[in-house]
């Protein structure tokens, strides 16, 4: 019966069943499944979709689904960890959020899903995000890594506003920060002082590995 | 005042009527339906009081058909754009073609092909070409990069407008952000040009306050208007061409009918900026042919509507000036020139919206001959039908070379490229096997030494412009959009000896 719901689970996430994924995590906790073992068959399944997009055979489309249907179960379980007091393992904790004043999103819809399926604990803050968000998000989930996203040339600079805010509040060395976006470069990160900088969303996920030491 | 390029036959036209309709029908559905949010106080309530229905704890706007069929006949069908020389005026609609270059947020070196920032020296050296090409009709916003080396961003549009201003008597644009249209105007009123901003929507349907903001200050300026839906198929609109297009006209009508309730008679221009989605990397997937299918299907829709179009948005996806951005840009630029587009991007750019090369501008200039001549047609009259001279050359050993009716047609007929490699194998190898892009370096260098604007600033202007530029970095320092290391580097160019240029 358990095997069943973890692959029901993972075929949920595989076809883009939102609605699947969440009842089928609502009926796992009924039935007092571990939360943990549900994550991690979720994290199974992102990450084969994952593999998939990297082997040029799943295309955006197919990621940004499968991701939208991990989402719609994952606050039910973490809910469920959260009553239970469990603790789970990961990567590491990474903070994601697009700058303020842009409203792109598809880049780091890309990256939370790779992320996720590399096994971080990813908290996606959304578009739009002020300096003000990112530190106190970086402060409630002890984040490991900060990730910022900017597709614009006009909003690029908010990532350097972001840096220097984290400075001035003395929270600059407790995270690594990495950078992405249209606008961004390899120099431009260097100069606002981000700690990396990745054009590709699969490369993004070998950086915060590296980033961490793992 | 510039001709541009006259179409001379039929447009090409991929839609049926009944396919026209349908598409009008869906676009008036989802105006009165689901309607258009706009972030904006003023707009709410100008639209509430010419009648659509307004429901202000979404900031959303509902359209009643009445109100868009009066706003699109009361936006002209043709006018007259007013560049800084008269020479360079034109007039936008009907069936004349003109061409614009296309920017890039950075340049690239043309020996390893990475991208790098330009200077200013060699973005005042760019606007020089743009200006010395004869097919470039008009250096828009963003042109030829979206800003240069130690320029803060905010500053970006200010300095690119006093420098096309100072580089072009051609038609100049800018664009909007941070309030830059303020500056933007005064610049123009002050060298006598008017100017062409864009109102543009953030697809799915929906208009920020800053889009917004800029199009009041620009239609009571008097200016011109560009709306445009600049959605990516597939992400922030369906991916089918026809839901797209829907999508795209519900928000460009929107932002019409805006505009011609501030001002009645506001001369607009529809633009398509829509791509596809690359579903690989989630950026637009410049170059694809569904661009074409798109623009050729915007174009015929919107000539039912008697507005100018601008829809021939030319972007390669190559990094590289190499076979796949010529056919790129050759099928995009074609296939909107031939469906009757008014205005067409091309010139400079590669790499999408990333890279603009001014040596790819003068080899984009030949594509553009070719096209325009082809815009031009066949003319079919008793001389050029020739029947006495075939009957009075008649069979070999007659022939045509030494005929005065050919020295008077050849050129007329045929379009001759000022950097396409034609010559004759032997004398290729000869030459040193030089291609399109060798001759076009050299005549970078030709121009670059040699053309200067037609019509220079006066003492008055040039003093107005830099007044004006002090303003704007007096604002964005104000309002700390100016970091004080960007002032520092942004410092040292201003106090160049010679400032503006390098």
């Amino acid at each position: 019966m358990n095997n069943d719901i973890f692959e029901d689970l993972k075929k949920a996430i595989k076809e883009y069943d939102t609605e699947a994924a969440a009842s089928l995590a609502k009926k796992a906790i009924g039935e007092k499944i571990e939360p943990l073992k549900l994550l991690d068959a979720m994290t199974v399944a992102i990450r084969e979709v994952g593999d998939g997009f990297g082997r040029g055979e799943l295309w955006l489309p197919d990621l940004v689904g499968a991701a939208d249907a991990m989402s719609a179960a994952t606050p039910i379980i973490e809910e469920e960890i959260k009553r239970i007091g469990a603790k789970r393992e990961s990567l590491g904790t990474i903070v994601v959020g697009t700058v303020f004043g842009d409203i792109h999103s598809i880049g780091k819809t890309m990256i939370c899903t790779l992320l996720t399926a590399e096994g971080f604990k990813v908290h996606d803050l959304g578009i739009n995000i002020k300096a003000e968000q990112f530190l106190e998000a970086i402060k409630k989930y002890n984040a490991d890594i900060l990730a910022m996203s900017a597709l614009m040339t006009m909003t690029a600079p908010e990532q350097r506003k972001v840096i220097k805010f984290l400075e001035n509040e003395n929270l600059r060395e407790k995270v690594k920060i990495m950078v992405g976006g249209g606008a961004i470069t390899e120099e431009f990160s260097k100069n606002i002082g981000a700690d990396g900088y990745d054009p590709t969303a699969p490369g993004a996920v070998k950086l915060a590995r590296q980033l961490i030491g793992k | 005042m510039l001709k541009g390029f006259t179409r001379n036959f039929k447009p090409l036209e991929i839609l049926t009527e009944e396919q026209v309709e349908s598409i009008h029908g869906g676009t008036l559905d989802v105006l009165r339906r689901t309607g258009i949010r706009f972030e904006s106080e003023k707009a709410l309530k100008l639209f509430e009081k010419n009648g659509c229905q307004v429901d202000y704890s979404n900031n959303r706007v509902r359209f009643p058909e009445g109100l868009v069929e009066e706003c699109l006949r009361r936006a002209p069908s043709s006018y007259h754009v007013k560049a800084r020389n008269p020479e360079n005026d034109m007039i936008w609609g009907g069936n004349t073609t003109y061409f614009q270059a296309l920017s890039g947020s950075q340049s690239i070196d043309l020996e390893t092909w990475e991208p790098r920032t330009p200077t200013r020296k060699e973005f005042h050296d760019a606007i020089t070409v743009l200006d010395a090409l004869g097919n470039v009709h008009i250096v828009p916003w963003y042109t030829p990069w979206f800003g240069f080396k130690n320029v803060p961003p905010v500053m970006a549009m200010p300095e690119g407008l006093a420098a096309r201003f100072r580089n072009s008597s051609k038609f100049i644009c800018a664009n909007y952000s941070m309030d830059c249209e303020v500056f933007n105007i005064e610049m123009a009123r002050a060298v006598g040009a008017e100017l062409r901003t864009s109102m543009a929507a953030a697809p799915p349907l929906t208009f920020y306050s800053d889009a917004v903001e800029s199009a009041y200050r620009i239609v009571n300026a008097g200016f011109i208007l560009l709306l445009v839906s600049g959605s990516v198929y597939g992400g922030t609109s369906p991916s089918t061409i026809a839901g797209s297009l829907i999508t795209g006209n519900a928000e460009i009508i929107a932002g019409i009918v805006l505009a011609q309730l501030i001002k009645p008679g506001t001369r607009v221009i529809a633009q398509d900026f829509s791509f596809p989605q690359n579903m690989r990397a989630g950026s637009p997937a410049f170059g694809d042919i569904a661009i074409s299918l798109h623009q050729a299907a915007f174009n015929q829709i919107w000539r039912k509507y008697d507005i100018p179009t601008d829809g021939g948005v030319s972007y390669p996806s190559s990094k590289k000036i190499d076979y796949q951005a010529a056919y790129e840009k050759s099928i995009l630029s074609f296939t909107g020139a031939l469906s009757g587009t008014n205005t067409i991007w091309i010139q400079g750019a590669l790499y999408g919206e990333l890279a603009f090369h001014p040596v790819m501008a003068i080899i984009d200039d030949d594509l553009v001959g070719m096209i325009g001549r082809f815009l031009e047609g066949i003319e079919v009259n008793e001389e050029t039908m020739a029947l006495d001279l075939i009957n009075d050359v008649g069979p070999i050993p007659g022939h045509y070379l030494s005929k005065a009716h050919t020295r008077k047609w050849w050129n007329k007929e045929q379009f001759v490229p000022k950097v396409a490699d034609r010559s004759t194998p032997p004398e290729w190898l000869k030459l040193g096997k030089n291609d399109c892009i060798d001759y076009a370096k050299k005549r970078y260098d030709e121009i670059i030494s040699t053309h200067k604007v037609d019509l220079p600033l006066t003492d008055k202007q040039e003093s107005d412009i830099e007044r004006i530029l002090k303003e704007a970095r007096e604002y964005y320092k104000k309002k700390g959009l100016i970091s004080s290391e960007e002032w520092d580097e942004y410092k040292k160019d201003l106090k160049s000896p010679n400032y503006p240029y390098e």
